[in-house]
C-alpha cells in the first residue's frame, strides 16, 4: 500500500465570443454637468467581473481617473441591447461596445474644449480628467469644466453609444462544415501540469499543484484575471476528480440532491496554483483582450487523468476520477484485464465502453483497420 | 495607459463581501404571493389526468397556472438561429424527465402554495425511460420524443453535425499506429449559491417588472416576451447581478412562469427554488460520449482522426445543437489535422435537460482530445509535450471548418509550462515559434492544408 506521485500535461484552444458569432452588445454614455460618467450596459455581472473591466475601458478610453465613472446595467429600460454574460464574450465584445461608445464621448468632449479653448480639437488631448493642449499642456480646461461648458453654455448633452456585432457565420456546407467566415471573434490558448497524488489504498486522487499558462490577449485587470484562472482551476479539479450529478451514469440512481451527498470542491482540495499569463493581443478585442472566463476549466480533467496514468499506469477516461474507479482500475489491471486490444496496427482502448459493445446494433463507430 | 492593466479592485466587491449586495431574494414587495411548483415524480409518462380544482379552492391560494394559461407554449431559445423549439414551458399531456414543471401554484405563504400543490390531482401512465445514449438508435429502444430519439434539425434536415477534411481513408491507411479510446466527462450541477429566484411586479400602467437572476437580461426578456406574444415595452427585467450562474442561469427557468401568475393574480409574485429543487430539476452541464481513434505515424504526427459524440441532452434540446456544434468545430483541440471525419449526435433521454455551462461543448472535447494525446504519446513511447508541440496549430493552419489560424498561441504557451515544470526540450522544439511551418515542421501530409492568413 503506497502513494504514488504523478503528472501530466494538457493543452486547449478556446473561442472568444459565441460560436458563429451573431450576438449584439450595446453601450450608451451619458457626462454629468461635472465630467462624472454614467455608463449603461445591458451586461449581467456573474461574477466575471464585467462591471469593473468596462469601466476601465471607459476611464481609460476618454482619459479620465477610473473613480468618475459610474456603471449601471440594474434594468433592460435604461440599458441598451446585451446578448447576455456567456462564450466569453462580456470584456470582448460588451467589452467593445463600451470602448466604441467612450470613443464618440471623448470626441464630444474634445470638440467642445476646443471651442472654449479656441483650439483645433485635433491638437488637443484627455489626461486624467483635463483637456490639454498637444505640446502646449499649460493651455488646459478639466473635463468638469467642459462638461459645465457643454450644459450650461452650449446646451449640449455629452453622449455616445456603441454597438459591436460580428455577423453570424453560417455553415456553407452540412457535409463538411465549412464556414463562410472564422466563428470565432479570437482563440485564447492554455497549457497545463498537473502533479498528483494517488493512494492505491484508499483510491483518492490528491491534486496536489497545477501550473497554468494563459494567453490573455491583453490583461485588463490583472488580479481578475488570476481570478478566472484560478476559479476555473478549481472548477477543472472538480471535473476531474470529484463532481458528478450521477455517480453510476448512465443510471439516475443516487443523485445527490444537497451540498452535503454532492461532492463541489471547497479550500481543503485546493493545490498549489501557479499562473502565467502572456499576452498575445487580439486583432480587435478592446485593447487587445481575449475571453478566457470559461476555459479556466478546460485543461486540468485531462491533465489530473494524464497524472493519474503517470502514477499507477492505468487510463481512467470516465469523469470525476472517483476512489471506486481507481481501485477498480487497479483491480482490472492486477487481473491482467486493463491491457487495449491490439489487431493489427489497431490498439483498442476502453471497448467495454463503447457503442461497438453497448449499443445493439443502432449505431456503430467504424475504424478502417 | 494608467487604468487598463491595472489591478483595480472589483467594482462591487464591497458590497458582496460585506453582505450588502441586493440580489432578487432581497427585494421585498408589500403584498407579495409565493409560488410553489407541482413536477413531474416520474422519468417519462402520459399525463391521464390533471385537475387544479382542489388547488384553486383552497383559502390563501390565489392563482394556479398550467399549460392552458401559456399564450405560446412551446418555444425554443435558439429559434432566431432557425433550431425548432420542442419544450413547452408547462408539460402539456406528458413529461419526460423527473421535476419536469406542471402547474404553479401562487399563494400567501411558501406553506400554503406547497399544500395546494399536493392537492392537485394528477395522474400517470407511465412509459419507459431511456438513461444510456448508447442505446438510444437501438430498434427495441423506447422513443421518448415527439421528434424520434435525437435531433434532425441540422443544417440540410441533416440528423448530426459533420465535419469532412482532406482524405480520412489515406490517413488510416498510411498509418504506422491507430489508438482507439472511448471518453465520458459527467454531467454536473452548476452549483450556485443563489438558487433560481424571481420576482415579478404587475406595475398599475399594465406592464410587468421582472426581478431577475439572468444572465442574459435581453436574452431572457425575449424568452418572455415570445411565451406571453407581447412586445418588449410590456416588460423590464431589472437585474444585472448574479449570485452565481456559471452558464446555468441562462435558461430563463422561472420569469415567464412568475409573469403568468402575476398576470392572473394581478399581485406580486415570488418564486425561489430550494437547494433540493436547484440540484435535482435545474439543468446541468451535459454528459458527453466521445469516441476517437487517431491514425498516427510513429514519429508521432497525426494523420486523421476520426470522431463520434454522442451528447446526452436530456429530454429537450435547449441550447444543445449549438453546443454540439461548436464542440464539433475544436474537435481537433490546439492540434493541426488535416484529414478529419467527425460525427456527432445530440441524444435526448429522460433526464433533466442539459444547458450552458463554462465552457460549453468544449470541456467536454479538451478532455477527450488532451487524454487521448498522452495515450498516443504513451503508446508510441513519445515525450507528451514534444508530441503535441509537433502537432500545435500554427498561422497558416487550418481548423477543421477551414478557418485559417492568424495567431495561435499553442507553441508558446506549451513551452512556458515545459521550463515552469523543469522539463528540458530539445533544441529544435525550444526554438519553435508559431510561425508559418517549414522544414521539418512541414511534412508533405501537411502542404495541402496550409491557408493563406490574409484571407481570414
Amino acid at each position: 500500500m503506497a502513494k504514488h506521485r504523478g503528472r501530466g500535461i494538457a493543452a486547449i484552444e478556446y473561442p472568444t465570443g459565441m460560436n458563429q458569432n451573431g450576438d449584439p452588445s450595446q453601450c450608451w454614455i451619458k457626462v454629468k454637468p461635472d465630467g462624472r460618467i454614467d455608463v449603461f450596459a445591458g451586461t449581467a455581472d456573474i461574477g466575471n467581473g464585467s462591471k469593473t473591466i468596462q469601466s476601465q475601458i471607459v476611464a481609460e478610453t476618454i482619459g479620465v481617473p477610473y473613480d468618475w465613472i459610474t456603471y449601471d446595467n440594474s434594468n433592460t429600460d435604461s440599458s441598451p441591447m446585451c446578448t447576455g454574460t456567456f462564450a466569453s464574450r462580456a470584456t470582448f465584445v460588451a467589452g467593445k461596445a463600451a470602448e466604441k461608445a467612450a470613443l464618440q464621448v471623448k470626441a464630444k468632449i474634445l470638440e467642445i474644449a476646443g471651442k472654449e479653448l479656441e483650439i483645433d480639437p485635433a491638437d488637443l488631448e484627455i489626461v486624467d480628467g483635463e483637456v490639454l493642449a498637444k505640446g502646449a499642456p499649460q493651455t488646459k480646461i478639466s473635463v468638469a469644466d467642459v462638461a459645465g461648458a457643454a450644459t450650461f453654455g452650449h446646451g449640449e448633452l455629452i453622449t455616445g453609444t456603441g454597438a459591436q456585432l460580428k455577423p453570424y457565420s453560417a455553415i456553407v456546407d452540412s457535409e463538411t462544415g465549412r464556414v463562410d467566415s472564422p466563428p470565432h471573434s479570437a482563440i485564447s490558448y492554455a497549457a497545463c501540469s498537473a502533479e498528483v497524488e494517488v493512494d492505491d489504498e484508499t483510491g483518492e486522487v490528491r491534486v496536489l499543484r497545477l501550473q497554468q499558462c494563459y494567453d490573455v490577449g491583453r490583461a485588463l485587470n490583472p488580479s481578475q484575471v488570476e481570478g478566472q484562472i484560478e476559479g476555473g482551476a478549481m472548477m477543472g479539479l472538480g471535473l476531474g476528480v470529484l463532481e458528478t450529478c450521477y455517480p453510476y451514469y448512465p443510471s439516475v440512481d443516487h443523485r445527490g440532491g444537497s451540498f452535503g451527498s454532492y461532492l463541489a470542491p471547497s479550500m481543503e482540495d485546493m493545490p498549489q496554483i501557479d499562473t502565467i499569463m502572456i499576452e498575445n493581443p487580439s486583432a480587435d478585442g478592446p485593447y487587445g483582450a481575449k475571453g478566457i472566463g470559461e476555459m479556466a476549466n478546460n485543461p486540468q480533467p485531462p491533465a489530473i487523468a494524464a497524472a493519474v496514468h503517470d502514477a499507477i499506469g492505468v487510463w481512467i477516461t470516465e469523469l470525476p476520477i472517483t476512489p471506486e474507479r481507481v481501485l477498480r482500475a487497479l483491480e482490472a489491471k492486477a487481473a491482467g484485464e486493463a491491457e487495449p486490444r491490439r489487431e493489427g496496427k489497431k490498439i483498442v482502448f476502453d471497448e467495454e465502453l463503447s457503442v461497438n459493445t453497448v449499443s445493439s446494433g443502432g449505431i456503430r463507430f467504424e475504424v478502417p483497420a | 495607459m494608467k487604468v487598463v492593466g491595472a489591478r483595480i479592485p472589483r467594482y462591487d466587491g464591497v458590497a458582496h463581501v460585506t453582505g450588502r449586495t441586493t440580489y432578487v431574494d432581497d427585494v421585498r414587495i408589500p403584498g407579495t404571493l409565493w409560488v410553489k411548483a407541482l413536477r413531474s415524480p416520474v422519468h417519462h409518462a402520459a399525463i391521464t389526468k390533471l385537475d387544479t380544482r382542489p388547488a384553486e379552492e383552497m383559502p390563501g391560494v390565489s392563482a394556479v397556472i398550467t399549460w392552458e394559461d401559456v399564450p405560446h407554449l412551446v418555444y425554443g431559445p435558439l429559434e432566431a438561429l432557425g433550431i425548432p423549439a420542442d419544450e413547452p414551458l408547462l408539460a402539456k399531456d406528458e413529461v419526460r424527465y423527473k421535476g419536469q414543471p406542471i402547474a404553479l401554484v401562487a399563494a400567501r405563504d411558501e406553506a400554503t402554495a406547497a399544500e395546494a400543490v399536493s392537492r392537485i390531482e394528477i395522474e400517470f401512465d407511465e412509459r419507459p425511460a431511456l438513461f444510456d445514449v448508447r442505446q438510444a438508435f437501438d430498434a427495441d429502444c423506447p422513443v421518448i420524443h415527439q421528434e424520434g430519439n435525437w435531433y434532425t434539425h441540422f443544417e440540410d434536415d441533416m440528423d448530426r453535425r459533420q465535419i469532412r477534411k482532406g482524405d480520412i481513408a489515406w490517413a488510416f491507411e498510411n498509418a504506422d499506429t491507430i489508438v482507439q479510446g472511448v471518453y465520458r466527462p459527467a454531467a454536473i450541477e452548476h452549483a450556485p449559491i443563489e438558487t433560481q429566484v424571481c420576482q415579478v411586479v404587475p406595475e398599475p400602467s399594465g406592464r410587468l417588472t421582472i426581478y431577475s437572476c439572468t444572465q442574459a437580461l435581453y436574452f431572457s426578456m425575449g424568452v418572455v416576451a415570445a411565451h406571453l406574444q407581447v412586445p418588449l415595452n410590456k416588460l423590464k427585467v431589472v437585474g444585472g447581478t448574479t449570485g452565481g450562474g456559471f452558464g446555468g442561469k441562462v435558461d430563463t427557468a422561472t420569469e415567464t412562469m412568475c409573469c403568468l401568475l402575476a398576470m392572473k393574480s394581478g399581485r406580486p409574485v415570488k418564486w425561489r427554488w430550494t437547494r433540493e429543487e436547484e440540484f435535482l430539476c435545474s439543468s446541468t452541464r451535459a454528459p458527453w460520449h466521445m469516441e476517437i481513434a487517431d491514425a498516427v505515424t510513429k514519429d508521432g504526427w497525426i494523420l486523421g482522426r476520426k470522431m463520434l459524440t454522442l451528447h446526452d441532452a436530456g429530454a429537450y434540446s435547449r441550447f444543445s445543437p449549438y453546443g454540439l456544434t461548436k464542440h464539433s468545430f475544436h474537435h481537433t483541440g490546439a492540434y493541426t489535422i488535416p484529414n478529419l471525419e467527425f460525427d456527432g449526435y445530440v441524444v435526448y433521454t429522460n433526464r433533466v435537460p442539459t444547458t450552458a455551462m463554462r465552457g460549453f461543448g468544449v470541456t467536454s472535447v479538451s478532455f477527450a482530445v488532451e487524454t487521448h494525446m498522452s495515450r498516443v504519446a504513451d503508446v508510441l513511447g513519445l515525450d507528451p509535450i514534444e508530441i503535441r508541440l509537433k502537432n500545435a496549430n500554427r498561422v497558416g493552419d487550418t481548423s477543421p471548418n477551414g478557418v485559417v489560424y492568424t495567431d495561435p498561441s499553442t507553441v508558446p504557451t506549451i513551452q512556458t509550462i515545459a521550463e515552469a515544470i523543469g522539463h528540458e526540450l530539445p533544441a529544435d522544439y525550444r526554438t519553435m515559434t508559431s510561425e508559418q511551418r517549414s522544414g521539418e515542421w512541414l511534412p508533405e501530409h501537411l502542404v495541402a492544408q496550409l491557408g493563406n492568413p490574409e484571407d481570414h
